[in-house]
């Protein structure tokens, strides 16, 4: 395939080639693969590769308004790479980044130092909704609140930066390593030349962690994994990831506290939970203390965890540390509890409950990206550039009336990488988002879900809004 | 294992088997309005419907006319194919037994999902005129073919855990109930023909797969009796009644007690039915009482299962 007539904007950092055009040095040799390779050849092995995610059902499902229906994620089958060296910088910031959000949240769910401090504002902590009184005097074991989390990464010309932290249920683990076997299999003569490190040993790892926080006196710990069910549009993720770590795939339904111990229903009677690894939200997860409503969950559950009995990952609560707000403090937090300066920047942050922040943001609301605090997956916001006059006028008038829910920030191009685009080469923005797992210690595998915008010139990379995804190539040393 | 996962193997089982009988069937079908008589076409059809418990949208016909037994065939088969509102047709059951597969996909090996969910992908892309157009035959040979292949890939690659005897067991009771259901049709429906008239025995040999053997044991004279014989107590022939009622008594019996209620009764009732089977057929003259008490059993096994593993209040 031709590659000159690749597109290249020097305002945009390109994954693959320098400005002048020439390859990246660790990216020579899939230049040389993609010049060997006919149109025909990439369509074949795009096809083949949905083909064998359609066949395996490696899916997410949609619900409509009469029937769900299932839908693959797009894969681009060209690889993203970064050298160790880049990768580097990535781990330890993230390792630097969640370490310091784990001692945060101990704190405010405690002593609260860092508001009494005047780090962070105390109404910013207190009357977030995330924030859940039930949590107050809690610790759980090991002190880590957080034990898995997906950090979403972007790069720009300066630099990677960090778009959000996802310290809730984040999802998209299975996609990483679904790519991986896909791509891993299309393109083996590459993937061999290029000495990728892997990724695979990824249930491995979230097994030992979960196991490092079982309760204390448990040597073999039973682990399950909570779904909400098969109405989830993560579902696929939790079956494989149950069975990536031999947990048992379990629903609210299936389980009931006695005696402050949380216990599945088997078919040999009742047997003990010692690890929870829960992928539903906090609101669901018991009716007795959070929504009334939810019959997701299971009753007392909160009670077994504040017990000691059974150990929830991630713990209750943590939602206060990924809130958009809290965000902007992030490199303040890092330095109060680590005394060191961020190794991952964050995107410039201008939150509008400060009077000067919240009159900047008005007078160049056409420029920015605004959003709540409290919204997640794209909704919510205002791209400035994309809007019209009247939504502008709208959302002033909405921030006008409630300037601590909002913040704002410049709009940033994400760095774009070359993907297949029918019979040609074309470049789409990408992010990536990178799992780290804490328990006794932080592990991360060198790779990530690698998100990319499909749509020629599009910045959204979100699933449900067009995106698909990419392999991350992370190379040896 | 999880209750509800017991059930959910269990239920795919059960699905997948009903989905092969009416595959066996229905090839049976579309093959006897090529050169069979109206008469015994349509007593075919009453006792396909008959077995299934079914009764069509439009009822049943009962006029000998060529040219109305092939259009009403069509229609017919398009109900038992394709008809989402018909819970036992092929459709129903396949999707039913590939979403039990897919919320189950953690107790059943990788091997057996990916089959499962592209002999349903395949499924999804056919219809009724698309195959009547090709060869309706041949499509349900392929479908047959691809829900063995599934137990064949599950028998290769599954742990031999709880969940693989949930799977054994669905499969046994549906087949149990299905081939005594079948039979109680077929007796039901000879009732009604003329003296000396005889349909559908080198049919029903067929959907039991027993031709071949029936020849070898009792020669090219297709007797009423015999083939009851054969497709009721031949505990060698893979869909005899005794081989369905052994293998859900042993696939019990693998299992132990259930944990709530009467500990044993799902193994009793087992037990029973496999001995109405053995040492009651042979003795017995009434044998559509004996077929019923049979099916009764088969009924009673799985409601002492949904009872003891699925549903117990531990």
């Amino acid at each position: 395939m031709k590659l000159s007539a690749y597109e290249l904007d020097n305002s945009v950092y390109d994954e693959m080639f320098l400005p002048s055009g020439e390859a990246r040095s660790h990216c020579r040799h899939l230049r040389k693969a993609l010049e060997r390779m006919s149109g025909d050849e990439a369509t074949e092995i795009q096809e083949s590769v949905t083909r064998s995610f359609r066949n395996e059902g490696i899916v997410f499902t949609v619900y409509g308004k009469s029937e769900s229906e299932e839908q693959i994620i797009p894969v681009d089958c060209l690889p993203r790479i970064i050298t160790s060296e880049e990768w580097r910088i990535i781990e330890a910031g993230l390792s630097q980044r969640l370490t310091a959000l784990n001692h945060f949240l101990d704190d405010i769910y405690n002593d609260a130092k860092i508001v009494s401090d005047g780090v962070v504002p105390k109404d910013m902590i207190f009357d977030c909704p995330q924030f859940r009184p039930q949590m107050k005097g809690f610790s759980p074991p090991e002190k880590i609140w957080v034990a898995i989390c997906g950090t979403d990464i972007i790069r720009t010309n300066d630099g990677f930066l960090v778009l959000e932290d996802n310290l809730r249920v984040p999802s998209g683990v299975s996609y990483m390593l679904a790519n991986r076997k896909a791509i891993k299999s299309s393109l083996r003569r590459l993937f061999r030349t290029c000495k990728v490190r892997e990724i695979e040993h990824y249930g491995i790892e979230l097994t030992r962690t979960l196991k490092e926080l079982a309760p204390a006196g448990s040597p073999n710990p039973s682990i399950a994994l909570l779904t909400p069910g098969v109405f989830n549009s993560a579902f696929y993720e939790h079956v494989f990831l149950a069975h990536e770590i031999g947990a048992t795939l379990v629903e609210g339904q299936d389980l009931v506290v006695r005696d402050g111990f949380l216990f599945m229903r088997t078919t040999l009677g009742l047997e003990r939970i010692d690890v929870l690894y829960r992928r539903l939200d906090d609101d669901f997860l018991d009716p007795t203390e959070f929504r009334r409503d939810s019959v997701l969950g299971v009753p007392g559950i909160l009670d077994a965890c504040k017990r000691g009995n059974v150990s929830i990952a991630n713990s209750p609560g943590t939602g206060v540390a990924d809130d958009k707000g809290v965000y902007a403090y992030v490199p303040d937090i890092i330095r109060y509890y680590l005394g060191e300066s961020a190794i991952l920047m964050n995107v410039e942050t201008r939150l509008c409950r400060r009077p000067l922040d919240l009159e900047y943001t008005l007078d160049n609301l056409k420029d920015l990206v605004v959003k709540r605090v409290g919204e997640s997956g794209g909704y919510g916001m205002l791209i400035g550039p994309q809007s019209t006059q009247a939504e502008r006028e709208d959302y002033a008038k909405a921030v006008r009336e409630n300037p601590a829910e909002f913040v704002s920030q410049p709009v940033i191009s994400l760095s774009r990488a070359p993907c297949i685009v029918g019979r040609k080469i074309e470049p789409r923005h990408v992010d990536l988002r990178p799992f780290v797992l804490s328990g006794k210690q932080t592990r991360i595998v060198p790779g990530a879900f690698c998100r990319v915008a499909l749509r020629r010139g599009s910045l959204v990379v979100n699933s449900s809004q067009g995106g698909g995804g990419k392999d991350l190539w992370v190379l040896e040393d | 294992m999880l209750s509800r996962n017991a059930q959910g193997v269990y239920w795919l089982g059960r699905y997948l088997e009903r989905a092969d009988l009416l595959c066996r069937m229905m090839k049976e079908q579309v093959g006897a309005l090529v050169d069979r008589p109206v008469e015994e076409i349509n007593f075919a059809w009453r006792r396909l419907f008959a077995c299934m418990q079914y009764t069509p949208a439009g009822g049943l016909f009962n006029v000998a006319s060529d040219n109305f037994t092939q259009a009403d065939s069509f229609t017919l088969a398009g109900e038992t194919t394709f008809e989402e509102g018909n819970p036992n047709s092929l459709t129903a059951c396949i999707r039913m037994g590939r979403e039990n597969a897919r919320q189950m996909r953690n107790c059943i090996s990788a091997e057996m999902w990916t089959s499962l969910n592209l002999s349903y992908l395949k499924f999804l892309d056919s219809d009724i005129v698309s195959i009547w157009r090709r060869s309706p035959e041949a499509f349900f040979d392929e479908t047959s073919r691809d829900l063995r292949s599934f137990f064949g890939i599950a028998h290769a690659t599954m742990y031999r855990d709880e969940a693989w005897l949930f799977l054994q067991l669905g499969r046994a009771v549906e087949r149990a109930q299905g081939s005594v259901s079948l039979l109680l049709a077929q007796v039901a429906e000879e009732t009604k023909l003329e003296t000396g008239l005889e349909y559908g025995l080198e049919s029903l040999l067929a959907i039991f797969e027993a031709r071949e053997t029936y020849r070898r044991r009792f020669g090219f004279d297709v007797a009423s009796e015999r083939v009851r014989e054969l497709l009721v107590t031949d505990p060698r022939l893979p869909n005899s009644i005794r081989q369905s009622t052994d293998a859900a008594f042993e696939n019990l019996n693998k299992m132990g007690p259930a944990p709530d209620g009467d500990f044993e009764m799902p193994l009793r009732i087992a037990g029973r039915t496999c001995s109405l089977v053995r040492y009651e057929w042979p003795d017995v003259d009434d044998r559509r009482k004996l077929l019923k008490e049979i099916s009764e059993g088969t009924r009673q096994i799985h409601a002492s299962v949904e009872k003891g593993f699925f549903h117990n209040s531990n």
